[in-house]
């Protein structure tokens, strides 16, 4: 028995008459303190899994267990990061981080309580933040927040739902490497959701894919057996990190491929239509000079 | 010099973000100015948010109100009030106010304080009183130029009626006689001279009507001249009026001072008191009871005294003041009951259903309807007010003691509670119902308890909404108390406007004008102050306000 698992499970919406399978068949099993990482196209139910494993969504079919216990409701120790940061905007970044702490140690002084939020804020560098609203942060800003409140929830299971997709790539590398900084020093299992290659072979020790949806499945996955810590200066030269990018990619491609060979069962004709020609006339010649001179420049 | 620029920047900035917070939008342009901030920019914002809306208030009210509708329309008790009378109906009630606050005050003076008072008055009594004889001269003598005058416009046209009224009779005396005459010359069986009989008695009436009119013509022309105001007339007139006023008031005022003074009486009695007692040691048996109880009779007379306030008649600042303490009342009394059930409804679906038929019965009944049962319903509770255990203990309430809390009161209240408390119980259900789904996904992670979902997730987030319903709940409310004040003729400034329109006195249309100037001003303060709250509970992103 694995410390987080997902056996044979189904998710589906709808009325029984008309049921879309959003997830079918997803087996899943965790070690303690792996880092895995789900890659997946948009839209192909990564969030549903996500909340599958967080306790937020029970499954239709199948189970889902943590520690050999169903998983029958979401809690502090499953600590679930949202995508879009969910952090209560009439509370400050430290209000919102206390909120936290103050739930899963209730007994804790509100001094306790403060060292406790600092501890937390200044692991993901928002020390200077504290006190500010979350409409008055970045997004990376409100990213890296909302992570300290997971944090603080000291959860035994890290639940990443696309945490870094909504940042520029400078402010992603940098909290992709706060994360590993934290997962080094402090080791946990964590579950991470991307559709960024890189960044799952970069971090996690296991890279699941999942398919298409709808019916999305997991798919056998590729352990990334390269040694730790991964310096991302030097990684594009590893033939190994070459190697599973460029598996992966050919993979997801092939599911891509695949979809929509399964889509394309319906084939519309197109009408053969030709686009209009709204070209320049060459010859008239007011335009004619203009034309050369931009055309020109390769001869100079 | 660096530093002073810092602050400087500093209240501007505290200065525009007060601004913001209160809506008062069209200061910012000012304040900009002030700081030399873009000086075209803001002087046209200026122009557009200040000096416009200013412009149209002048036109509409001196232009358009004096010039066309003061003129056009009439009432009963003469024309509307122009703008300037209706001003000195303000200061005439502000007057009062200010009279009455000082006859209060004199009932409460003692010692050397009252006499030196007294004498004050009396000075001002005697100088007021020639004011007003000289004013009483100053009428009579303009009432006989006026009415010399007006006998010179009307003797002309007596004249011409005289002349017509002349010419009529002559006329008809002839027609009559002419009608005579050929009515003895008819031959019986001639039946051309009969229908011409009856031509020409129909053409002599013709004529006496049309004479009849004319003469009304010039009549009725007499009776508007004999009518005529004489406008120098009016303003003596107006001025005599001021100064009666004023004497009849510093005479009350002198009698507060003297006879009806709380410390003159008061020692009077203990004088009579001390009397008594001097009395009672020479007496014996049922003489000296009797002598005795009577001395206790005074005594209580006395402590009752000592407690007593000067009752005056109630002024439009109490009665505002009475106004606002009632409809916060009913304020806090409705939201106390719409905001849990709110809340409530948007937590549970089932609940909302259960409660929709009584908000959709409810909502729409007119305070008219809500006063007279809440009213009984009331009285049934207080059958006795006066001794009445829990309007006691209001009536000892600092504060809120002197508002004199009674059952009218207490039905406007409801009555206000009744009507604008599905606003806030709308919004309310709407904001607990539209939380953010990843909110309430925040709380399950934190596996918080029923409260602490509550007060920790559910209120925050909706109080934007919450605050909105609010908002809109305390200016219904206002505008159902004043109704509701008239009804129950609770003090206040419905009960104002209804003793102005009893009165239909000649400034009572003025007056009434006043209190909509009065009421709608109040009713901008209360939602600005709702606005505020409104805007400090709101976050980014909150639900828009409906």
């Amino acid at each position: 028995m694995s410390f987080l698992e997902l056996k044979d499970v189904d998710v589906s919406f709808g009325p029984p008459t008309n049921r879309v399978d959003i997830l079918k068949d997803i087996n899943l099993s965790v070690e303690e303190n792996e880092f895995v990482a789900v890659i997946g196209f948009s839209g192909s139910g990564k969030s549903t899994l996500m909340n599958l494993l967080s306790g937020l969504q029970l499954p239709v079919k199948g189970e889902s267990s943590f520690k050999g216990k169903a998983i029958k409701e979401p809690g502090p120790e499953l600590g679930m990061m949202f995508q879009n940061y969910s952090l209560l905007p009439w509370l400050s970044v430290g209000d919102n981080v206390k909120l936290a702490i103050n739930r899963v140690f209730p007994t804790l002084t509100k001094a306790e309580v403060h060292e406790k939020m600092l501890h937390y804020v200044k692991m993901v560098k928002l020390d200077h933040a504290v006190d500010k609203k979350p409409h008055e942060l970045s997004g990376g800003m409100r990213q890296r927040a909302s992570l300290s409140r997971t944090l603080s929830l000291d959860p035994e299971v890290l639940l990443l739902d696309e945490p870094l997709s909504a940042l520029d790539a400078l402010t992603r590398s940098e909290l992709q490497d706060q994360i590993l900084n934290i997962w080094e020093n402090d080791k946990r299992t964590v579950v991470m959701i991307t559709n960024d290659v890189d960044e799952a072979v970069l971090m996690a020790d296991r890279i699941v894919p999942l398919t298409m949806g709808p019916g999305a499945t997991l798919s056998k996955g590729f352990v990334v057996n390269m040694p730790r810590p991964r310096d991302r200066h030097t990684l594009n030269d590893e033939p190994e990190f070459m190697r599973l990018k460029s598996e992966i990619t050919a993979f997801m491609l092939g599911l891509n491929k695949e979809s929509k060979e399964l889509k394309s069962d319906v084939k519309v004709t197109m009408p053969d239509v030709q686009p209009r020609d709204f070209s320049l006339p060459i010859a008239t010649p007011r335009f004619s000079h203009l034309q050369s001179k931009h055309i020109s420049p390769k001869k100079k | 010099m660096v530093l002073n620029f810092v602050t400087m920047k500093k209240i501007k900035y505290s200065l525009l973000k007060t601004i913001d917070i209160t809506g008062l939008t069209f200061l910012d342009p000012v304040v900009r100015l002030c700081y030399g901030e873009e000086p075209q920019v803001q002087l046209k914002k200026i122009g557009q948010w200040i000096i416009v809306p200013l412009i149209a208030v002048f036109v509409a009210l001196f232009v358009i109100y004096d010039g066309f509708i003061v003129d056009t329309f009439k009432t009963k008790s003469g024309k509307l009030p122009t703008s300037s009378k209706i001003y000195s109906s303000y200061q005439a009630i502000d007057q009062l106010h200010d009279d009455e606050l000082a006859k209060e005050k004199a009932y409460n003076l003692s010692g050397e304080e009252r006499e030196v008072e007294l004498k004050a008055v009396e000075e001002k009594i005697s100088s007021v009183a020639k004011a007003l004889e000289l004013a009483g001269q100053a009428v009579a003598s303009q009432q006989e130029v006026t009415k010399a005058s007006i006998a010179s416009k009307v003797a002309p046209i007596q004249a011409e009626y005289e002349a017509l009224k002349e010419s009529i009779k002559v006329a008809a005396t002839a027609r009559a006689e002419e009608l005579e005459l050929f009515s003895q010359s008819m031959t019986p069986g001639d039946e051309s001279a009969a229908e011409k009989l009856l031509e020409l008695v129909r053409a002599d009436d013709a004529q006496d009507t049309l004479d009849r009119e004319k003469r009304n013509l010039i009549k009725e022309k007499i009776s508007v001249t004999l009518g005529e105001k004489s406008l120098d007339l009016e303003e003596i007139k107006a001025e005599e009026t001021y100064f009666s006023e004023r004497l009849a008031f510093l005479k009350t005022y002198k009698t507060l001072l003297s006879t009806e003074n709380k410390s003159l009486i008061i020692d009077e009695k203990k004088g009579r008191i001390s009397a008594y007692e001097q009395e009672l040691t020479t007496l014996t048996g049922a003489d000296a009871l009797k002598k005795a109880k009577s001395i206790v009779k005074q005594e209580s007379v006395i402590s009752k005294k000592e407690e007593s306030e000067y009752a005056g008649s109630k002024t439009i600042w109490y009665q505002v003041k009475r106004s606002v303490l009632c409809v916060f009342t009913g304020f806090f009394l409705g939201s106390f009951l719409a905001i849990p059930i709110g809340i409530f409804c948007g937590l549970n679906k089932t609940f909302m259903a259960m409660m929709t038929p009584f908000i959709a019965i409810f909502k729409p009944v007119s305070p008219i309807v809500w006063l007279p049962i809440i009213l009984i319903l009331v009285m049934g509770a207080f059958p006795n007010p006066d001794k009445h255990p829990f309007m006691e203990f209001l009536g000892e309430l600092p504060l809120i003691g002197v508002y004199k809390i009674n059952p009218a009161f207490i039905a406007s209240a409801i009555t206000v509670a009744l009507c604008s408390l599905w606003a806030t119980m709308a919004n309310t259900a709407l904001g607990v119902a539209s939380i953010d789904k990843d909110h309430m996904n925040v709380a399950r992670v934190l596996k918080l308890g029923f409260f602490a979902r509550l007060f920790k997730i559910i209120i925050p987030s909706s109080l934007p909404l919450i605050f909105a319903g609010l908002r809109i709940s305390l200016g219904v409310g206002w505008m159902v108390l004043i109704a509701a004040e008239l009804l129950s003729s609770s003090e206040g400034i419905g009960k104002f406007v209804f003793d102005e329109f009893n009165n239909g006195g000649s400034d009572s249309l003025a007056k009434m004008v006043v209190v909509v100037f009065i009421v709608g001003i109040i009713g901008l303060i209360l939602d600005r102050i709702m606005v505020i709250f409104q805007r400090l509970v709101s976050f980014e992103g909150a639900p828009a306000t409906i």
